[in-house]
């Protein structure tokens, strides 16, 4: 099983509460390190701009290329779950994880060893969600198995679909 | 074929390992043979330098333990490496006179320091290189008693081994023959920032200079440069290069180009022959050429590929670009793709006043990226090496005349080509 995050570009108001909530859970410094990146998107828009929020952690990849990288063998794969996590003690804060990352997920305060979003493992190993999905308050990110994460976008995508041609009494022909 | 093939690795790095792991992961459950002339686990010389500046134990520069080729049913040919390779028989003879037949053969046997031809550097006992378990021992020990220093070679490993030394209380002259620190990985521009933080914090450091000779003592060593000065030092630090490990091979059995030149898949041109790791001339998706990328990372995809490849499935490994990140001197820089550009269609955007605060140095090919140079700022290091690879087009993205680049206005392009699609 690989567990996965989802997230909702069209729903995302740029709050910040996940990247809070991900800080308030990892006992992160205010002005330091965050396992959660928000950036503000502007596209030119006919008239104006149209505005969207990304937000991003660790992808938790399938095949992840940090561990590749790492030379202790510190990064590793979770196999009950396809978490990517970190054993600190292996980690000799060499950052060669952060130039095999493509999202910029590896963190190191104070320039030490990395460390990074693990899935709020002790939240989700209890059978909660990850603090920055049950802050998020319209819903832009979700988790869960990846095979039902991309169910559930297939499912959402034809529903979108479909209800533009019969279920919307708004629509204007 | 009705029998599992028998496979042949020579080398004991970051690629035989990831060979053997990748083979077995692919259902290979026939025989493999390792050849290496140590007879150890697997070294990876990149954590040396962390030994000896004493953040590891000597037992954790060996990642994968001394387990691994039990757990992997490995046949070990330790201490004596390859004398011959008869790629035509599928032969290989060790010097220890033993004769390995394979089906498919990796090399994989890396490379070694060189040592620039200067009278008495070669027979000198004051002079150490980096990159054997021996070598790691041999220098840690010289440390308590040495005072000063020279490091030859003024090239990542050689600025971060002076700034190892320094920590032990050693007194350090960091000399190169090029006008500036880290000629392949610095742009100029970027460069001179480095060289005088490296100044600042005691460093003698002596750019465009060549030594005469080394004329050993009965306490130290004096080092005579062409310009007339000399020092005496108590070692002599080499780290000027290397070179790939593949004396044993036969031109008229293999292709050789100061490297092996291997494709996508790590095949050479010879028959059931693989080659990965610092011996290989892989594929840099940028240039379009084949070269020599002597990193950990990009050892262990093309043992990887190639371990996969000889199990028989077929997999291509795209390849990489040269990248560096280190942290010395209380910078952490990066190094990514060619910086070294020049051309009509070449941009380059910096910080230029930069002196203190993040650096950034970005160098465009007809609005793509082909190069990086950051100080103090390492957050995006890894997304723009992938922007790199990806070739984004950037001037949609970008205002080509904007003279100091920020972190927010990269890490804003950088999410844009993300949510592209």
């Amino acid at each position: 099983m690989q567990l996965g995050f989802s997230f909702d570009i069209s729903r995302c108001s740029g709050c910040m509460a996940c990247m809070v909530a991900c800080m308030d859970q990892n006992d992160l410094a205010g002005n330091g390190a965050t396992f959660r990146h928000i950036t503000r998107l502007e596209r030119k828009a006919s008239p104006g701009v149209t505005v969207s929020f990304l937000s991003l952690s660790c992808l938790h990849c399938g095949d992840a290329p940090c561990i590749m990288a790492c030379p202790t063998g510190a990064i590793y794969k979770r196999e009950e779950d396809g978490i990517v996590n970190v054993h600190q003690d292996l980690c000799v804060g060499c950052h060669s994880c952060a130039l095999a990352c493509p999202f910029g997920a590896p963190q190191f305060p104070d320039g030490g060893k990395m460390t990074k979003c693990n899935f709020c493992l002790e939240r989700v190993e209890k059978g909660m969600e990850p603090a920055c999905v049950r802050a998020c308050p319209t819903k832009a990110l979700g988790f869960g198995p990846i095979d039902e994460l991309s169910n559930e976008k297939a499912d959402r995508a034809s529903r979108a679909i479909l209800s533009s041609y019969y279920l919307n009494p708004g629509a204007e022909k | 074929m009705t029998q599992s093939p028998v496979l042949l690795i020579l080398g004991n790095g970051g690629a035989a390992i990831h060979a053997v792991m990748a083979s077995r992961d692919a259902g290979h459950t026939g025989p493999i043979h390792l050849v290496s002339d140590t007879s150890g686990p697997a070294f990876n010389p990149m954590l040396a330098p962390y030994f000896l500046a004493e953040k590891i134990r000597f037992e954790d520069c060996f990642p994968f333990g001394e387990d691994f080729y039990d757990r992997h049913h490995v046949t070990c040919h330790f201490g004596s490496p390859a004398a011959t390779l008869n790629a035509l028989n599928k032969e290989v003879l060790l010097e220890s006179g033993e004769r390995l037949s394979y089906d498919r053969c990796l090399v994989a046997t890396g490379s070694r320091p060189t040592l620039p031809s200067i009278p008495g550097l070669n027979n000198s006992p004051r002079v150490f290189t980096l990159r054997t378990p021996k070598d790691t021992i041999a220098l840690h020990q010289a440390l308590s008693s040495t005072k000063h220093a020279l490091v030859m070679g003024a090239s990542m490993i050689g600025v971060k081994l002076a700034e190892i030394l320094m920590g032990h209380g050693i007194k350090v002259t960091l000399v190169d023959v090029a006008d500036r620190v880290m000629p392949n990985a610095a742009h100029p521009d970027c460069a001179s920032h480095l060289a005088r933080k490296i100044r600042e914090k005691g460093v003698d450091l002596r750019l465009d200079s060549r030594l005469k000779g080394i004329e050993d003592g009965h306490k130290t060593m004096a080092c005579h440069f062409e310009t007339g000065q000399s020092i005496e030092a108590d070692l002599c630090l080499v780290s000027t290069g290397v070179k790939p490990n593949l004396d044993f091979l036969d031109p008229d059995h293999v292709e050789l180009d100061q490297g092996i030149p291997v494709d996508e898949r790590m095949k050479t041109n010879a028959e059931e022959l693989y080659a990965a790791g610092d011996i290989s001339r892989g594929f840099n998706p940028v240039t379009g050429k084949k070269e020599i990328i002597g990193l950990w990372g990009n050892a262990c995809w093309q043992g990887r590929t190639a371990g996969l490849n000889m199990a028989g499935s077929d997999t291509v490994y795209p390849g990489t670009i040269p990248h560096h990140i280190s942290s010395f001197f209380g910078l952490d820089f990066v190094h990514l793709g060619n910086i070294n550009r020049s051309g009509e269609d070449v941009k380059i955007l910096a910080n230029r006043d930069f002196s203190g605060g993040a650096f950034y140095l970005l160098v465009f090919e007809k609005d793509i990226l082909v190069g990086v140079n950051a100080i103090n700022t390492i957050s995006h290091a890894g997304s723009l090496k992938s922007a790199i690879l990806q070739k984004y087009v950037w001037s949609d993205y970008l205002d080509f005349r904007m003279k100091n680049p920020t972190d927010e206005q990269i890490d804003r392009i950088l999410a844009s080509f993300r949510t592209k699609n």
